[in-house]
């Protein structure tokens, strides 16, 4: 018995190595277009994973995800460059993650009183309050125009395109080459931390007090402590993800952190899957990658024009936009539980296929017993 | 006991085996990588010419990040067009050095991360950017197209953009027509010392920049200033019309887009406040003269710009639109078309005197524009580029909406330049 949990680990981590190298595969290979998609995929799967935390296990609807983005990115901006503070970069984008968890501290006392729908309308006065300071703090934001962010530097080595110049296996690592290893190492990072969370005391303490709260302070949880908690935590991630991208923009601007960034991160973790860390970053890398890839490859489908050209009506943007919203229709008809549950059903049926026990139960599809704890439940404002 | 020693081991072999296999297949299959070759690190061509990114034997790539799907559509359309009109007529002529001129679009859809993924997908390919659409879309690639010493021509008139050795604003900036707006009034409008004019705006670059015009004129002719600042999504302008009403101004300036500015002319108008009313060249577009508010437009507006109305009688202005309704018969001739095509030409004029000094690679496309001192296409006024600091253009056109003329506007002064500019200019 504890030979085969032992063998099913080893070959979990075999797998687990397995894609960890396969992930460090693309900078030796596809150029800065491609690296620069994964890496905001990447950023975004960090953010997104932390909306998963908050809205999906702990069930608090939140529209302010881009306020705590833009506090995270800005916030490195401004410590570690000029104007500013000018700390050491790697000081900074802590401080910048740190900054961006006080701002959802100072926010919980709201967040810790209302919810549902009417906590995701107080959230919503964030991102219009974060968009009017960006424009209008020119010292600290740079107005319209934004700043340029500093490249993270850490021990004499930068994550830009020189000092010191860097050749790999006779690839020439330029910025997007580096900050793609930084990115998986924050990703890592976020995965393993969030499922930690998720699956330890917390987690479950959250998911009681999405399923109810009246239930959960009968079990012992502290309410209002734990929902501030898991909004302060989720800033962080937010935070997290807004350095990443920083850093992925190299420059920073207002207009990008606009309300639609926050709808985009609910989009994510709907299309995910409420309440899985594996389903938010499915998310994150569907809803970021797939209208660039769209756009980028959509005029060689049949009947699309290349952009500019007088004959045909239908533009690469324009055919991106009709299968993007295809897609997430399909995904959302045919997987309502999200990317997520769709890939745990698509297991569970090759596994019984692979079992060839013609036991009366194998009719009844029973999810593994793990997986049953961590499903999500409908939301119920 | 022996088994799980035996169990740890295999752990170990598993895990030692699928590194080593990762690694062996990277070693190997980076021998394949098209990275590893160092790249299109440019040279000199066949006939002698440095090449560098964008620039084979016989192409030249320039790169357009355009809006055809967003909220300047018709804007990008009409540049897009008209680039594409002028690179056909440079390649019918044998091409620019010898080599055919190709440009590369690219939607973003008014997009910032769009914009920037597409820029980093063509960046390598084109050796110059001869039209950028979209504010936050050149303030969020400022520092790459620094960087990669790319020529840029933002669709953008902001003064926050000059001193950028590879980025060009073309003509005048928004607060230097402004300070011509301004002049215009007090010079024909009767407008005097101690009067109040309102400046309805957009938040942001656009506004920010033409305010700070307008303030400097207002307080050098003793005039105050009301502003109303607006975002780009409010499209009904009765409630700042009733408050610089009750500011009981003498003209109002508009530095907003063309649906503000009919609103705006179109309900001050209806309420009886009959006061002329300056936009900034980007307030104004063609179709404006098919709404209601078209005769209102007709007897309040003047719109000024550093380029002339497409109804002009310059020579190559006339050329232009004549070469563009034959090759675009459905598309309407509006001041895209002709800052696209005057854009085109400046581009076309870099590249041939970069050519002429033996190189075509970026550093010598952005030398070869910052030593054009006179540059004129016949399209408006000459520019200079050779300082970085300074707009390519002080001399401003003020116009006038006609229905019945091309493009909907026609010339009602001459290029001058306004008194006062080279001040601003000095003090800046």
């Amino acid at each position: 018995m504890s030979e085969r949990l032992l063998g099913a680990l080893t070959r979990r981590r075999a797998r687990l190595l397995l894609l960890a190298a396969v992930l460090c595969l693309p900078p030796f290979y596809l150029d800065a277009f491609w690296l620069r998609i994964g890496l905001f995929s990447m950023a975004a799967a960090i953010g997104a994973v932390g909306l998963a935390l908050l809205s999906g296990t702990a069930g608090q609807l939140s529209l302010g995800h881009a306020f705590f983005l833009a506090v995270g990115a800005y916030g490195y901006a401004w410590l570690a460059g000029e104007p500013g503070p000018g700390l050491p970069p790697a000081l900074a984008a802590l401080l910048a993650v740190l900054l961006a968890g006080a701002a959802g501290g100072v926010f919980s006392p709201v967040a810790a009183r209302v919810k549902g729908i009417y906590l995701g309308i107080a959230t919503l006065a964030l991102v219009f309050l974060g968009h009017h300071v960006l424009l209008t703090a020119d010292s600290v934001t740079g107005g319209f125009n934004g700043r340029s962010v500093p490249p993270l530097s850490l021990g004499g080595f930068t994550f830009a395109e020189s000092d010191p110049e860097l050749t790999v296996l006779g690839v020439p690592f330029g910025a997007e080459e580096r900050l793609w290893f930084l990115g998986l190492a924050l990703f890592a990072f976020t995965w393993f931390s969030s499922r930690g969370l998720l699956r330890g005391r917390p987690g479950r303490a959250l998911a009681a007090l999405r399923d109810s709260e009246t239930a959960a302070a009968v079990m012992g949880v502290d309410v209002a402590r734990h929902r501030s908690a898991a909004f302060v935590v989720s800033s962080m991630y937010a935070g997290l993800a807004g350095v990443l991208l920083a850093l992925a923009f190299r420059r920073v601007v207002p207009d990008y952190f606009s309300l639609a960034l926050s709808v985009d991160y609910l989009a994510m973790i709907v299309i995910g899957g409420l309440g899985s860390v594996a389903g938010a970053t499915a998310g994150a890398v569907f809803v970021t990658a797939l209208p660039l890839l769209m756009t980028r490859y959509a005029d060689q489908l049949p009947l699309v024009t290349a952009p500019g050209s007088t004959e045909g009506t239908v533009g690469p943007t324009e055919a991106a936009r009709y299968l993007y919203g295809a897609a997430i229709v399909l995904v959302l008809l045919y997987a309502p539980d999200g990317l997520h549950g769709l890939a745990r059903r698509a297991r569970d049926r090759l596994r019984r296929r692979r079992t060839p026990t013609p036991a009366p139960d194998t009719t009844v599809p029973t999810p593994p017993q793990p997986a049953a704890a961590a499903r999500p439940k409908e939301h119920t404002p | 006991m022996n088994t799980s020693h035996r169990t740890r081991r295999d752990r170990h072999r598993t895990a030692g085996t699928v590194l080593a296999g990762a690694l062996a297949l990277l070693l190997a299959a980076t021998g394949c990588s098209s990275k590893a070759e160092g790249g299109d690190k440019g040279g000199e061509a066949a006939d002698g010419v440095r090449t560098g990114p964008g620039v084979g034997a016989d192409t030249i790539k320039l790169g357009a990040l355009t809006d055809l799907t967003g909220p300047y559509a018709t804007l990008g359309k009409s540049i897009v067009q008209a680039q594409q009109m002028w690179a056909d007529e440079v390649n019918a002529d044998g091409g620019i050095c010898d080599r055919k001129v190709e440009i590369v679009v690219k939607d973003h859809g008014y997009d910032v991360q769009k914009a920037v993924t597409a820029y980093a997908d063509i960046a390598p390919d084109v050796v110059a950017l001869p039209q950028v659409i979209g504010s936050p879309v050149v303030a969020a690639l400022l520092d790459d197209l620094e960087r990669d010493k790319m020529l840029t021509f933002p669709q953008a008139w902001a003064a926050s953009l000059l001193g950028k050795d590879a980025i060009q604003v073309l003509g005048t900036t928004y607060d230097v027509d402004m300070i011509a707006a301004v002049e215009f009034l007090t010079r024909t409008k009767g407008l005097k010392k101690g009067d109040t004019i309102g400046h309805v705006y957009f938040e942001g670059d656009y506004g920010a920049n033409a305010l700070e015009g307008s303030t400097w004129a207002a307080g050098k002719a003793g005039l105050k200033v009301a502003g109303q600042k607006i975002k780009a999504t409010d499209t009904d302008l009765s409630a700042q019309v009733s408050a610089l009403r009750k500011e009981g101004v003498k003209a109002i300036l508009i530095s907003a887009g063309p649906a503000q500015t009919a609103s705006l002319v179109g309900v001050a108008a209806s309420r009886g406040l009959k006061v002329p009313v300056v936009s900034s060249a980007p307030g104004f577009a063609p179709q404006l003269m098919k709404t209601p508010a078209a005769p209102a437009l007709a007897a309040m507006l003047n719109v000024v710009s550093a380029a002339p109305a497409v109804s002009s009688d310059l020579p190559g202005v006339q050329r232009m639109v004549a070469s563009y309704q034959k090759k675009y018969p459905d598309s309407p001739v509006d001041s895209g078309v002709l800052s696209g095509y005057n854009a085109a030409q400046l581009m076309g004029a870099d590249l041939k005197k970069a050519c002429e000094g033996g190189g075509l690679t970026r550093e010598d496309v952005v030398k070869a524009h910052r030593s054009q001192a006179n540059a004129d296409t016949g399209l408006g006024t000459p520019q200079n580029f050779s300082d970085v600091d300074r707009p390519a253009g002080v001399k401003t056109y003020v116009l006038k909406p006609d229905a019945k003329a091309v493009g909907g506007v026609v010339n009602a002064e001459e290029a001058h330049e306004a008194p006062g500019v080279e001040d601003y200019l000095s003090a800046r």
